[in-house]
């Protein structure tokens, strides 16, 4: 996982009580409400460039840092944007 | 369906439903005769596989049999839509012991399940949970107080929505289930609302202490049931039950327009075109029921946004044609057949019942989801 995108989540994580955290933690057991999705999809647009497809919008994207960051690869990778 | 067609069980338990509904909507008492009714047709195991000892049902006979109902007590049809809820998580989510102690229960008509999810505080928001269950011994801790329990009084068991142990999250909710015996139980307040009456939904405390095995999925992990089982059952079985009850009201305006011709005007446009509109609003709302029913049917991930929006369409919009279909009908046919309590028309208890259903998870709530996930789908594809 991009460290940016650690970065870009914490935040959002009020249960993550100073821990770092790690590409498999659970985001939702840290605190991220699914409520939130579209303030870290801004997020991404802002710090990557990129915007994630309507299909990646999902509970197994949001899953964990480490997913969200595999999605936001893929894009990048199709979208051609170096990272 | 292995024995008598899903028609003939369910007509069962609609004739006996037509004997006390007067009774029950008075007195604000529990259809306690339809649900014994329930129970002697194995209705109450719709959902159980046949192999399980149920009648094997599908999603589609649950939101059939609830509108067949809905249209006689729209009480009742809810307290079956939201048992088969309950039961569809316990066999989607509930594993080994647990299961095994649950399933023949069901099957056999001994388990009818209320659901505990609402909590003082945070309205019907589902995915938080205050009340947290806490290890003792290894048992499960359980002190919750819920302002909302339908059937709380008639349940043989519970679904209780609690916070994980252990948990730091406040949506680390866990789903625990609670045997009448397992757990005391106080109530705390009576239940003398507008419509809705039979549904006996005062709220309650429990107490007790669960065995470990008895929570129904993974602790903290009731997202996840959410997703899969309550969102689409709830919306699309609340949604069929309004119907029901919307169409219930139709056919019996009808047949009292019908059976007063000569001192009815069956050419006033008036009264054609009400006759027309509320039939249309019931149409577009079964149509939407019928569609959602296939995505949810043939959807493996359902938590994407253009699928969440479907089904929670298909709630708000349930709620708010099939209440405005039967207003209108009090205007198509007037005072004293669409107004006076004790016309056979019953329009004023389907008025009544029917203004539930924009609250009962509030539509306010449910269209600020919705906004946020609109927000979501850029593209604006229709699942």
């Amino acid at each position: 996982m991009d460290p940016r995108m650690a970065e870009l989540l914490t935040p959002y994580l009020k249960f993550l009580n100073g821990r770092e955290l790690g590409p498999d933690d659970s985001l939702r057991e840290r605190g991220l409400d699914s409520m939130q999705s579209i303030n870290v999809l801004f997020e991404i647009e802002d710090v990557f460039g990129v915007s994630l497809p309507d299909e990646d919008i999902t509970d197994a994207t949001f899953a964990t840092g480490g997913t969200l960051w595999t999605a936001v690869q893929a894009q990048l990778e199709r979208e051609g944007v170096s990272s | 369906m292995t024995t008598a067609p899903l028609a003939e069980l369910v007509g069962r338990v609609t004739k006996v439903a037509e004997e006390h509904v007067r009774r029950t909507d008075d007195e604000a008492t529990f259809p306690v005769e339809a649900l014994d009714e329930l129970r002697a047709t194995g209705l109450l195991g719709l959902l159980v596989p046949a192999e399980d000892g149920g009648l094997g049902g599908s999603l589609a006979d649950v939101l059939e049999a609830s509108t067949e109902l809905g249209r006689v007590d729209m009480s009742l049809a809810m307290i079956f839509a939201m048992h088969c809820q309950q039961v569809a998580a316990v066999l989607a989510h509930a594993e080994g012991k647990l299961r095994a102690e649950l399933v023949p229960e069901i099957a056999a008509g001994r388990l009818y399940l209320g659901s505990v999810t609402t909590e003082a505080g945070k309205g019907g928001h589902l995915l938080t949970a205050e009340s947290a269950a806490a290890w003792q011994n290894g048992e499960l801790l359980v002190d919750r107080f819920a302002p909302i329990v339908t059937g709380g009084k008639q349940a043989d068991g519970f679904l209780i929505t609690m916070r994980s142990p252990d948990s730091e999250a406040d949506n680390q909710v866990s789903l625990v289930y609670a045997s009448r015996e397992q757990v005391e139980i106080e109530p705390a307040g009576g239940w003398n609302p507008l419509g809705m009456r039979a549904s006996d939904s005062g709220a309650m405390k429990l107490r007790g202490r669960l065995p470990a095995h008895q929570v129904v999925g993974r602790h903290g992990d009731f997202h996840t049931i959410v997703t899969t089982v309550f969102g689409p059952l709830a919306h699309l079985g609340w949604a069929s039950c309004w119907l029901g009850t919307a169409a219930g009201a139709l056919s019996r305006v009808i047949a009292s327009v019908r059976g007063s011709r000569g001192k009815t005007d069956l050419n006033s446009e008036l009264l054609l075109t009400r006759l027309s509109r509320s039939r249309q609003r019931l149409d577009t709302v079964h149509a939407l029921i019928g569609h959602a029913r296939q995505v949810v049917e043939t959807t493996a991930d359902l938590s994407v946004p253009k699928v969440q929006l479907l089904i929670n369409a298909v709630k708000i919009t349930a709620a708010e044609e099939c209440y405005r279909a039967v207003d209108e009908l009090v205007d198509a046919i007037g005072m004293r057949h669409g107004y006076l309590r004790d016309s056979p028309t019953r329009l004023e208890q389907s008025l009544r019942d029917l203004r539930s259903a924009v609250l009962n998870y509030s539509n306010d709530r449910l269209h600020l989801a919705d906004g946020r996930l609109t927000l979501l789908d850029q593209e604006v594809r229709f699942a």
